[in-house]
């Protein structure tokens, strides 16, 4: 067994369309239970009164470091035929400080506004015609924002690379990096419940 | 001992778990798969037999008509004779460069020389190296030639072949080519002028523009 998949040419197109539609359900499905298609809880997260955003996300990321880092290693994935787009360091900045605004005050990301939609909340149907009224301007102005978008390219970069650090070194700094966290979170929360506790009485 | 197991909660015992793999990714090596490379001499036999990894010139122009990126067409040729006339979007890397350039590995990518062999022995090249998606073009900028820029009128053709000439009329004015209703050439002479390179989106003598890459989030 050869993965990924569709590289190795066991399908073709149209079935990948199939499956990506498929595996985008589940993907969605797992959002909204996992209560990403909350405004509230996804906003909490930013006032740290509930780390429930945080401890999804490195599951999430834990998860498939591992599955995608041991599936290799063992031979069942081809790794470098994985697409990683460029790091462009600066736009990306800047791009994920306007990304981290917009969260905070929308309460949602674009991924789960599409999530929130699906349960007939109107808040993301707001937000969702926001981001595609956005993705408009943004497409206009774009010659003006040309250069500064492919500005400080630094090519398909890794965290091995980067840190030239072997792979399996990273992998075990992500896992304690997220361990340290999730310990992080449960205390934080222990803390913040003792203290709304302490106002009610 | 078995008690302060049974004493973990479900999240303790993933979070131990977890742990444990990320302590083994210490060790467990690059997942890379390293320097060696695997030759299936199988594979490599079966697939020049049954042309599996042959790519037509008409499904070739086909593409490029409807603009499809996900592939990399390399012209294998010197780069004068890239400059005289390459197939649009091509990129100009001449066979002895090959090993030297950074094709990646996740694209599809199509050689073409004039005829088989130069792509022959790049595709050779490349998928003993390991890459998958490696394809030639059947018979080269020769038959690009002769069926999409000046394909021929088929003598006595049933009305499907007629009809299908029509439509490779219309493809070769697309190239910039003429495509020969006399049908009585028999040969191609070398007085049919080439299309000036500039037809396609390739500029005629300028470095081949990085498209970018349709694919990701």
């Amino acid at each position: 067994m050869n993965s990924p998949f569709f590289k190795f040419n066991y399908f073709g197109m149209d079935v990948s369309l199939i499956l990506a539609f498929a595996i985008g359900i589940g993907f969605g499905f797992a959002l909204e239970r996992g209560g990403f298609g909350s405004a509230k809880i996804l906003a909490a997260q930013f006032y740290f009164t509930n780390m429930r955003v945080l401890k999804v996300m490195f599951t999430a990321i834990v998860t498939a470091m591992l599955g995608v880092y041991f599936l290799s290693v063992f031979g069942f994935m081809d790794l470098s035929l994985i697409y990683i787009g460029n790091t462009y360091i600066l736009p990306q900045v800047v791009g994920g400080l306007v990304l981290g605004i917009g969260f905070v005050v929308g309460g949602y990301c674009p991924g789960t506004s599409v999530v929130s939609v699906s349960t007939g909340k109107i808040d993301g149907l707001v937000y969702l015609a926001g981001v595609a009224a956005g993705i408009f301007v943004f497409g206009e102005m774009f010659p003006l924002i040309k250069n500064f978008y492919s500005s400080t390219d630094m090519g398909s970069l890794t965290l091995p690379q980067f840190f030239n650090m072997s792979y399996g070194f990273i992998v075990f700094l992500v896992v304690i990096m997220a361990l340290g966290a999730f310990a992080a979170a449960e205390w934080g929360e222990k803390k913040m419940a003792a203290k709304k506790s302490e106002a009610n009485s | 001992m078995k008690k302060f197991f049974a004493n973990l909660n479900t999240e303790k015992k993933l979070a131990g778990a977890v742990f444990i793999l990320g302590v083994i990714a210490i060790f467990a090596g690059n997942p890379y798969g390293g320097a060696f490379i695997k030759v299936n001499e199988k594979e490599l036999a079966l697939s020049t037999v049954n042309n599996s990894e042959k790519i037509s010139v008409n499904d070739l122009a086909d593409w490029i008509i409807k603009a499809k990126a996900d592939f990399e067409l390399i012209d294998l040729r010197s780069a004068e004779k890239y400059n005289e006339y390459a197939i649009p979007n091509s990129q100009c890397i001449p066979l002895v460069q090959l090993p030297e350039a950074d094709l990646l590995r996740n694209q599809k990518i199509i050689f073409y020389s004039d005829d088989d062999v130069a792509a022959s022995q790049a595709w050779f090249i490349l998928k003993s190296k390991g890459y998958k998606g490696v394809y030639i073009l059947d018979g080269g900028l020769n038959a690009w030639k002769e069926k999409v820029l000046f394909p021929k009128a088929p003598i006595n053709g049933s009305k499907d072949e007629l009809a299908q000439f029509e439509k490779m009329k219309e493809v070769s004015k697309y190239f910039g080519g003429q495509a020969q209703t006399d049908s009585s050439v028999t040969e191609l002479t070398p007085s049919f002028k080439l299309p000036a390179a500039s037809t396609g989106t390739q500029k005629l003598g300028t470095a081949p523009v990085k498209r970018k890459k349709r694919e990701g989030c």
